[in-house]
C-alpha cells in the first residue's frame, strides 16, 4: 500500500529539562510491523503520542505517506491509536464503539451499521455487536478496540502495548491474530511494547530504545545475534557476559583477556587493543564439552551448581570464580544432562561478540 | 443512633407533620382572627409607648433635661415640665388601651373556643389566579436557573476536572470555594452593590464611555429576573459544579483522547463521551440547584426588591408573616414541595437518569 510510510527526521521531545527522546531518525515502511521494544520509561509512549498528534515534537519533522505532519491535530492524521488500556467508550454499544470514527465523518447510520458489522467479522466477533464492552472478555474487547481503530481506515495503526493486560495464553493468541489482521489489511503497524517475544515473533522490524535513545533497529535475527550496544545485547534475549582488556583485534575476530583467560569472538565496533571490553555470548551458544576435545580456544571449567528443567529445554547453572555461566540444553530425555562436579564448558567463536563496555540491561 | 433518631424526628418529621397538618386546616374566621390579633398587638404596643411617656414625665418632674433625641414622636408634646394635666390625660388613655386589650383577649379566646377548624383542601383550592400564575412562573424561573448555572458550570468542571497541574486545580478550588467562605447574604448584597444603578457596573460601562453616568443614564440591572438568575446562579455555582467535576474526574482521559484520535470534534467528544460520563453528576448538580432556586427567598426579595415579578418563595413569606395566614402558607409551601420533587423525578425519566445512577 502506498503512502503508509512513516519517517521520523531529527524528532526529539523535551518535557522542562527532561528530555523524553533524544533527536531520533526513523523509516518505517508502508505495511511493515514495526516494534518499538525497550524498558519502562524509556519513551516509547511519548514517541507514540509525538506520530499519532497528541505531543508536538520540540524538534524535528514527522512525515506519514511523505506529507508532514506538522501542525496537524490527532483527529486529522491518517492514524490511529490503540491505547494500552484499550479506551473503549463503556456506555456505547460494542457496534457503536466500532462505528465512532464513521459517525465523527458524518457518515449515515445504515452505513456505519453495516462497516461495523464486517469490522466485528473481521475481528472474529459476529453477532457481538449488541453487547456493552464490559460484557465482553478481555481478548473480545482486546479486538474491538483493533476494529475500532480500523474502521477509520488509518494508514498507521500505533499500538501502545495492548496485550499487557491479557493473561499468557490469550496474549500468545491474540498476537498470531494481530499479525493475521496485519497482513489482511496491509496498515502500517507500529506495535509498542517491553516484551521482547512479542516483539521478536511478531515484528518485520524492531527498534530497541533505551534511555530516550534508538540504540538499534533491525529485524529480530539482527537484534539477536548482532547486537549494536551492550544493552541490546543485554535487553533481548539472555546473555552471558564476560570483562576483560582487548590483548588483539584481527580479522574481525577479537581476542579478550578475561580472569577465565583468553576469550576469542566476534569484534563489533571500533575496538584496539588495550581497550576494557565485554564479550557476550548466549545461554543456548554454549555446549559441555569433554576436557579432552583437543580444542583450546573459549574453553572454561566451571562448577555445577544447578540445573532446572523448562520442559524441552534445561537450564545449567555454572560458577567459575565470580563468574556465573548459565546454558541452555536441548532436553534429550533420560536425564543425559544431569550433570555435576567440574566441568568444562565451551562456544564458538563465531557465537560470542565482542563490544566496548557500556550501560548494560539490568536483570 | 438514637441521637440521629431524636434529631430527624425533632427538626424535621415534626414540624413537617404540623405544616402538612395546617396545610389542610382551613380556618374560615382565619382573617378576622388574624385581625383581632393584630389589634391586641397594637394596643400592646400603644400601652409600652404610655409608660414611657409617663417615665420620662416623672423624670422631668425631678430634673428637667433636655429631650432626648430618641424620644418616640407621642412624646414629644410632654417636652419641658410634666404638667399634672398631661400625666392624668396619659393615665387615662393607658386604661382605655388596657380595657381595650382585656376586651380582645376575651374575643380572641372566643373565636379560638369556637372550634371552626376542618380539614379540607381549601387552602389549595382557594389559591388565587394570580398566586397560581406565580406558582407556574417560579417553576420556570427555577429551571432558567438551572439551565443557565449548567451551562456556566459545566465547562467550568470539566476545566478544573481536566487540568494537567495540581497548582492549577488547587487554584481553582480556591477561587470557587473561598468565595463560599462569605456569609450568604454578603454574596448577595455584593451582587446588590455590582448590579446597582449607582453600582460597579454602571460605573464600568460609564468608564468604558458607554453611558453616561452624570447625565442619568444607566441600566437598571436590579429588580429584574435576569439579575435575580444571575445572582441565584452564583449563589448555587458550587452545588452545580461539584457533581460534575466529581464525576468527570473519573472519566479516563484516554477516551478523551481515543475520540478525538477518531476523528471527533470538541463537540462530538462532550456531547457523545464527557456528557454522556456526566450525567449522574449533572442530575444531581441539576436537582439541588432547582430545589434551592425554587426555595430562595434570599436572591428575589432582596436583589428584585419587589420591583420583578414574583418568586413563589416570597408568596408563602408573605402568606407567613404579612398575612399571617400560617395555614395557607403551608398548604402553599408543600405544593411547591411536592412540586419540585415530581417535577426533578419527571425530569430524571426524561435524561434516563435512576436515583441509583445519582447515589453512585
Ligand atoms: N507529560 C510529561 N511531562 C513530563 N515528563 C513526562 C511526560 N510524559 C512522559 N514523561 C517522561 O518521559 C519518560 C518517557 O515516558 P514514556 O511514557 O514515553 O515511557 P514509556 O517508554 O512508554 O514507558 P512505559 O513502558 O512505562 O509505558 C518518562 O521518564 C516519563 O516520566
Ligand atoms: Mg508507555
Amino acid at each position: 500500500m502506498d503512502g503508509n510510510d512513516v519517517a521520523l527526521t531529527g524528532v526529539s521531545m523535551r518535557f522542562g529539562d527532561f528530555t523524553a527522546v533524544h533527536p531520533t531518525d526513523l523509516t518505517i515502511g508502508a505495511g511493515e510491523f514495526f516494534s518499538i521494544l525497550g524498558p519502562s520509561g524509556c519513551g516509547k509512549t511519548t514517541i507514540l503520542r509525538m506520530i499519532s498528534g497528541f505531543l508536538d515534537p520540540s524538534s524535528g519533522d514527522i512525515a506519514i505517506g511523505g506529507r508532514s505532519m506538522a501542525g496537524i491535530g490527532p483527529n486529522r492524521r491518517p492514524t490511529a491509536l490503540i491505547f494500552q488500556n484499550l479506551a473503549l467508550f463503556p456506555l456505547m454499544t460494542v457496534w457503536e464503539n466500532v462505528a465512532f470514527g464513521l459517525e465523527a465523518r458524518g457518515v449515515a447510520l445504515a452505513d456505519r451499521k453495516r462497516r461495523a458489522d464486517e469490522l466485528l467479522a473481521l475481528v472474529a466477533l459476529d453477532g457481538q455487536g449488541g453487547k456493552k464492552p464490559t460484557e465482553l472478555s478481555g481478548g473480545q474487547r482486546q479486538r474491538v478496540a483493533v476494529a475500532r481503530a480500523l474502521a477509520v481506515e488509518p494508514a498507521v495503526l500505533l499500538l501502545d502495548e495492548p496485550l499487557s493486560a491479557l493473561d499468557l495464553k490469550l496474549r500468545q493468541h491474540m498476537r498470531a491474530e494481530l499479525k493475521d489482521i496485519q497482513r489482511r489489511t496491509g496498515v502500517t503497524f507500529i506495535y509498542i511494547t517491553h516484551d521482547q517475544g512479542e516483539a521478536l515473533t511478531m515484528s518485520d522490524r524492531i527498534a530497541v530504545m533505551n534511555a530516550g535513545r534508538v540504540e538499534q533497529v533491525g529485524t529480530g535475527d539482527e537484534i539477536y545475534d548482532t547486537p549494536a550496544s551492550p544493552f541490546v545485547a543485554t535487553f533481548v534475549g539472555e546473555q552471558n557476559m564476560f570483562q576483560g582488556r582487548v590483548a588483539s583485534v584481527s580479522g574481525g575476530t577479537a581476542v579478550v583477556d578475561t580472569a577465565l583467560g583468553p576469550l576469542h569472538g566476534v569484534a563489533r565496533g571500533g575496538l584496539a587493543a588495550g581497550d576494557q571490553a565485554l564479550v557476550f555470548v548466549r545461554p543456548e551458544r554454549v555446549g559441555l564439552v569433554e576436557a579432552d576435545d583437543g580444542e583450546a580456544v573459549n574453553r572454561v571449567d566451571a562448577e555445577v551448581e544447578r540445573r532446572d528443567l523448562e520442559g524441552s529445554f534445561v537450564n545449567l547453572f555454572l560458577r567459575a570464580g565470580d563468574q556465573r555461566i548459565s546454558l541452555h540444553l536441548t532436553n534429550a530425555g533420560a536425564g543425559r544432562d544431569v550433570v555435576s562436579g567440574r566441568r568444562r564448558v565451551g562456544f564458538r567463536p563465531a557465537d560470542a561478540v565482542v563490544m566496548g563496555v557500556g550501560e548494560v540491561a539490568r536483570e | 443512633m438514637l441521637l440521629t433518631a431524636a434529631w430527624v424526628l425533632g427538626l424535621i418529621v415534626v414540624p413537617q407533620l404540623r405544616m402538612i397538618e395546617r396545610a389542610f386546616i382551613v380556618d374560615q374566621r382565619g382573617d378576622e382572627a388574624a385581625l383581632v390579633a393584630t389589634e391586641i398587638e397594637r394596643a400592646y404596643a400603644r400601652v409600652f409607648a404610655i409608660d414611657q411617656d409617663l417615665l420620662r414625665a416623672a423624670d422631668g418632674a425631678a430634673a428637667p433635661t433636655a429631650p432626648s433625641p430618641f424620644a418616640p414622636s407621642p412624646s414629644s408634646r410632654a417636652t419641658g415640665a410634666a404638667s399634672p394635666e398631661r400625666t392624668a390625660a396619659l393615665e387615662a388613655e393607658k386604661a382605655e388601651a388596657q380595657a381595650r386589650i382585656v376586651e380582645l383577649e376575651a374575643r380572641e379566646a372566643e373565636i379560638q373556643a369556637a372550634d371552626r377548624t376542618t380539614y379540607a383542601l381549601g387552602n389549595f383550592t382557594g389559591m388565587s389566579r394570580i398566586h397560581a400564575w406565580i406558582f407556574v412562573s417560579t417553576l420556570f424561573y427555577a429551571l432558567c436557573v438551572t439551565v443557565l448555572s449548567f451551562l456556566a458550570c459545566y465547562p467550568v468542571a470539566y476545566a478544573v476536572a481536566t487540568a494537567r497541574r495540581g497548582e492549577r486545580v488547587a487554584l481553582l478550588m480556591l477561587g470557587l470555594v473561598i468565595p463560599y467562605a462569605i456569609n450568604e447574604l454578603l454574596r448577595i448584597f455584593s451582587w446588590v452593590m455590582i448590579l446597582e444603578k449607582q453600582g460597579i457596573l454602571n460605573g464600568a460601562l460609564d468608564a468604558l464611555g458607554l453611558i453616561d453616568m452624570a447625565a442619568g443614564e444607566g441600566v437598571r440591572f436590579v429588580a429584574s429576573n435576569g439579575a435575580v438568575f444571575v445572582v441565584m446562579v452564583y449563589a448555587y455555582i458550587l452545588f452545580m459544579v461539584f457533581p460534575i467535576y466529581n464525576t468527570i474526574e473519573t472519566l479516563d482521559r484516554n477516551q478523551i483522547e481515543a475520540a478525538r484520535d477518531l476523528g471527533a470534534s470538541a463537540w462530538r467528544i462532550h456531547w457523545r463521551v464527557v456528557l454522556p460520563h456526566a450525567k449522574p453528576g449533572i442530575a444531581v448538580g441539576a436537582v439541588m440547584t432547582f430545589m434551592l432556586s425554587a426555595g430562595s427567598i434570599a436572591a428575589p426579595e432582596i436583589v428584585g426588591r419587589g420591583l420583578h415579578p414574583d418568586w413563589f418563595s416570597q408568596v408563602i413569606y408573605r402568606r407567613f408573616f404579612e398575612s399571617s395566614n400560617w395555614n395557607q402558607g403551608s398548604a402553599y409551601a408543600l405544593v411547591l414541595l411536592v412540586a419540585c420533587v415530581v417535577f426533578v423525578l419527571v425530569v430524571m425519566k426524561l435524561f434516563r437518569v435512576g436515583i441509583r445512577d445519582i447515589a453512585k
